[in-house]
């Protein structure tokens, strides 16, 4: 199934005004991303350096050190102020036909997910704990973040995030076939044909782009999948309805599963590393575990860019810790996540990680593959 | 609801602070709006785009023909005087012959500008 590239009745009702907005944003983000901040290296070395040891009478050499350089260079200043505005355009742009078209938004949601014939189901719990960094923050700038729950009916942070997502993944070069679940599941057809699952979590599903997927992938498993946003699972719920797959959504924090223990053949979270902290990532690694059944798999998918050839490159690339709202983004680049899963119960032989090519477009993925024993 | 109060929402529902990368904050907004004027540009290009197809289809020629039909001698003066106006406009900062005085800057002690 894809995921971006689909016409839903949750999807606001764009003009063509909105569309050429957006168009025009991705192809803004794209130039910037291709041709303007592949330079920031070459300004760190021709500008940022140069003027650092005039300064400090030495090179740079800590990470903190390496930003104060970058930032002494104004090529890099302009293009990080840059790179902020459109960012921060991005969510006028997909959030002003979202707010304009709520009513009818809402409507169908509700519809959907209370219809007779529904096939998945929502489940919310208004106690769940909250990961730190999360409902305080606006991870990306999504205004108003990704727990935004105004009311009984709030969809806002899974309209924002599926329409955002599109705009920013399009302007980072993604292709409109690509899709993290695609690049999941082309790995499990290479590494792991066998496997047939019959019961599915996915941590940390967001709007259900994946989880949907997930669904028509194997339409004869069960799929369940967990948020701590219930504006977030609203929007999945009614999305997964519309799109006619059945997924159970849950309420639920990755570090405090209340599934028991074995109780599924494979669990996945995508793009979640990146948004949790140390602690909180260690707790859901081995909640993870736990719920897999023996032979199971665990596989955790994020963006490629753990391996960076130098540290100048890992410290240009830490640009949204400060600017887009990614506060544990360095917790995810530089820890030792093979350790981490080891300490969670996987032994060695059965850990793997791997850089995978995205389905469609530029970039790559990255996959943490366990199996459990 | 409106575009306005749709985009006042919006706007208003953000948190946090915003970090600086220019160290000046007034030319950091300046390149916020530019790089916002710029998308609304690309906007109103395919307002035009849309209408030339459009009235090229009601001409029956090609939106090309359309785009490379050249103004008379009179209509080209009518256009570089009416783009002389729009320079202006936009532009006005650089003619205004009022000097600039009491800025923090020079209040903090720098000559003026």
């Amino acid at each position: 199934m894809k995921v971006r590239d689909l016409d839903h009745e949750l999807l606001p009702r764009v003009t063509q005004e909105d569309s050429s907005r957006q168009s025009a944003i991705v192809a803004l983000r794209r130039l910037l991303n291709r041709h303007v901040r592949p330079h920031n290296i070459d300004h760190y070395e021709r500008e940022g350096e140069p003027a650092f040891v005039a300064r400090h009478g030495r090179k740079p050499q800590s990470p903190a050190d390496v930003e104060t350089a970058l930032f002494a260079s104004a090529s890099y200043r302009r293009w990080s102020a840059v790179n902020r505005a459109v960012q921060e355009i991005i969510w006028l742009s997909v959030g002003e036909p979202i707010y304009r078209d709520q009513p009818r938004m809402r409507a169908a949601a509700r519809r959907l997910a209370d219809a007779p014939d529904r096939k998945g189901a929502l489940h919310l719990d208004p106690d769940v704990i909250q990961p730190p960094g999360m409902a305080d923050n606006d991870v990306h700038l999504q205004p108003g973040g990704y727990t935004m729950d105004r009311d009984a009916d709030d969809i806002i942070a899974g309209s924002l995030y599926e329409a955002g997502g599109n705009v920013y993944s399009f302007g980072q070069g993604a292709g409109k076939a690509d899709s993290k679940a695609g690049a999941v599941q082309r790995f499990l057809a290479e590494h792991h044909p066998d496997v047939r699952p019959a019961r599915i979590l996915e941590i940390g599903c967001s709007a259900g782009a994946a989880s949907a997927a997930w669904a028509a992938c194997w339409p004869e498993a069960e799929v369940h999948a967990i948020d701590v946003g219930a504006g977030m699972l609203r929007y999945a719920h009614a999305r997964a309805e519309a799109l006619g797959v059945p997924v159970i959504f849950h309420q639920m924090n990755g570090a405090h599963l209340t599934f028991p223990d074995g109780s599924f053949d494979l669990v996945i979270s995508h793009n979640l590393l990146h948004e949790i902290g140390r602690g909180e990532r260690k707790a859901m690694f081995r909640e993870a575990a736990r719920v897999a059944r023996p032979g199971g798999l665990v596989i955790h998918q994020d963006i490629a860019l753990r391996a960076q050839p130098s540290l100048v490159h890992a410290v240009e690339k830490r640009w949204d810790t400060r600017f887009n709202g990614e506060v544990y983004w360095t917790d995810y680049t530089d820890d030792d996540l093979v350790a981490d899963m080891r300490a969670a119960g996987f032994d060695d032989g059965s850990l793997s990680e791997h850089d995978v090519p995205a389905i469609q477009g530029w970039g790559a993925w990255y996959i943490l593959c366990g199996v459990r024993r | 609801m409106s575009n306005v109060d749709a985009l006042m929402d919006v706007i208003a529902s953000a948190r946090g602070a915003r970090p600086a990368s220019l160290s000046c904050p007034e030319a950091e907004d300046g390149m916020t709006i530019s790089i916002a004027l710029l998308v609304e540009l690309a906007v109103a290009n395919d307002r035009i785009d849309r209408l030339e197809r459009m009235v090229a289809e009601l001409r029956g020629m090609t939106p090309e023909a359309l785009r490379e039909t050249a103004p008379t001698p009179a209509e080209a003066e009518e256009r570089r005087d009416a783009n002389e106006a729009l320079i202006v406009r936009v532009l006005h900062i650089l003619f205004d012959p009022r000097k600039r005085i009491d800025g923090p800057a020079e209040r903090a002690g720098a000559p003026p500008a």
